[in-house]
């Protein structure tokens, strides 16, 4: 299978902090890497990079064979960790963006996926809560048939109701040609979603591998293995 | 590019109609509650209105592009498959077109209440062709160039000033990279005026040179961009072209860094 996305001796600096310390990391075609680490250990940093928002300091990043730019914009459909639709939108304008801007928009899905969430489309954004606002996020990152979804974070700080809805969400419209890239630090909550997985620790990748293959090398859940890692 | 446009439109017409309508509001309590014998009052004031109109749409135009840079929104802006021009070049476009709009409401508004209020009827043929004459429509353009050249400058200094310094404490700092580059800029084309003082006439289009010229002696000192009198109205090329030029370099510079340099 091919790599979908290339990262090599990927670093990022903030002046004097190393946010990303030479990373090495492949994504296949049609996997589910999540990307585990608690906060402050360069999950997002990465993302950001991937997404465009942020530039490296050193290294590479392949996406579908091109650098980051406006082709990986259109093929990377990206879920941040903040509320980042415009103020004065309703729902129904926010569909109308994301068809206008991504041609992989599917609005049949999307709409389905709102029902779901039992979203309204007369709703205006800066009236939704933010389990809400989570969920509606999601709908729209979902509802594009991308090449490579990027979820930051997609459950923090939502109730359990919500989490299990957005968990669903996923796994329901997940398109199993396309590649995905989650970051958590909930990892028990996610961790059956995972084909891969990738440790984060200080901006270095500590372990990685096989999900399945990890759980019977270690004997242990994900989840106790990540435990295990951070509580050094 | 149009997609963006339209969006940039719907995101800012709310507050520009609102900014239309109180002034239109106030024009209409002006023109109606000054004394009609106060007529040099009255302009005064109206001009003052027309100048708060343009400030404070000016001002929330530049506050909508920082909020790009700094606050959450800028992760939709900067995800979308467009370059770093197509973003630019469509805020500056409906910028423009506002500026356009609000220039022409608010100047007929107020010659329509001047001839209401005091009881003439406008002369539209008249009014047309003082509108049609090359100086009005020349003045007009050089205005919108120049402030769009501004708004170019002041988004490159927002820019600029968001790459290097990313401390959130010093956001004003814009504005003294704006000074300074402001300074700078006017400092390049006075150097270009006073080795090129070829100026053009925009009346009758011809050529002169302002330091031969036994008028431009009197009339203004060497290093003037422009200038007018009753009669003419004169713009040195030079200056001009540079003009025009700097506009270019900082758009693409601007352009560059939101697509290539931007760290949010």
């Amino acid at each position: 299978m091919e790599n979908l996305v290339e990262i090599k001796k990927l670093s990022k600096n903030y002046f004097n902090k190393k946010a990303l310390d030479n990373l090495d990391l492949t994504i296949e075609e049609g996997k589910v890497l999540g990307i585990l680490g608690p906060n402050g250990s360069g999950k997002t940093t990465l993302i950001k990079i991937l997404t465009g928002l942020l530039r490296q300091s050193k290294g590479e990043v392949l996406i579908d064979g091109h650098k980051v730019g406006v082709y990986t914009k259109s093929i990377v459909s990206y879920l941040p960790d903040r509320n980042f639709l415009y103020n004065w939108m309703t729902i129904e304008d926010a569909f109308k963006f994301y068809s206008d801007f991504y041609s992989d928009f599917d609005l049949k899905r999307g709409e389905e996926l709102l029902d779901f969430m039992k979203l309204g489309k007369d709703m205006k954004i800066t009236s939704l809560s933010k389990g809400m606002t989570e969920k509606l996020n999601l709908t729209l990152v979902l509802s594009r048939k991308a090449k490579l979804y990027i979820l930051d974070e997609p459950i923090a700080g939502v109730d359990p109701v919500a989490r299990d809805q957005i968990l669903d969400a996923i796994i329901k419209n997940y398109d199993s040609n396309s590649s995905m890239i989650i970051t958590t630090h909930l990892v028990r909550d996610m961790e059956n979603l995972f084909d891969d997985v990738a440790f984060l620790k200080d901006g270095e990748v500590i372990l990685k591998g096989n999900a399945e293959e990890l759980r019977e090398e270690k004997g242990k859940s994900i989840d106790e293995i990540y435990k295990e890692i951070f509580s050094e | 590019m149009g997609k963006y446009m339209k969006y940039e439109i719907k995101g800012t017409y709310k507050v520009i109609l609102g900014i239309l309508a109180i002034v239109l509001i106030a024009t209409t309590v002006l023109y109606n509650y000054t004394a009609k014998n106060e007529s040099s009052l009255i302009i005064a004031l109206a001009s003052l209105l027309i100048f708060g109109t343009f400030l404070s749409a000016f001002l929330y135009i530049v506050g909508s592009f920082r909020k790009e840079l700094y606050e959450d929104r800028g992760y939709l802006t900067f995800t979308l498959p467009l370059t770093g021009n197509q973003i630019l070049g469509a805020k500056l476009i409906v910028a423009f077109m506002w500026f356009l709009i609000l220039g022409a409401i608010t100047v007929s508004y107020n010659i329509f209440m001047m001839a209401k209020t005091s009881g003439e009827t406008i002369n539209f043929k008249e009014l047309l062709s003082l509108i049609n004459s090359s100086e009005i429509i020349s003045f007009a353009i050089m205005i919108l160039i120049s402030g769009i050249s501004t708004l170019i400058l002041i988004y490159f200094s927002m820019a600029l000033s968001r790459v290097t310094l990313r401390n959130r404490k010093i956001g004003g700092m814009w504005f003294i990279i704006f000074l300074i580059l402001s300074a700078f800029i006017a400092w390049i084309q006075m150097k270009i005026v006073t080795i090129s003082p070829y100026y053009i006439n925009l009346k009758d289009w011809s050529i002169v040179n302002s330091n031969i010229s036994a008028l431009f002696q009197i009339e203004i000192d060497n290093a003037s961009l422009m200038f007018s009198t009753e009669d003419y109205f004169y713009i040195n090329i030079a200056g001009f072209i540079t003009n025009i030029i700097t506009g270019i370099i900082l758009f693409l510079g601007t352009g560059h860094i939101i697509e290539k340099k931007i760290d949010l």
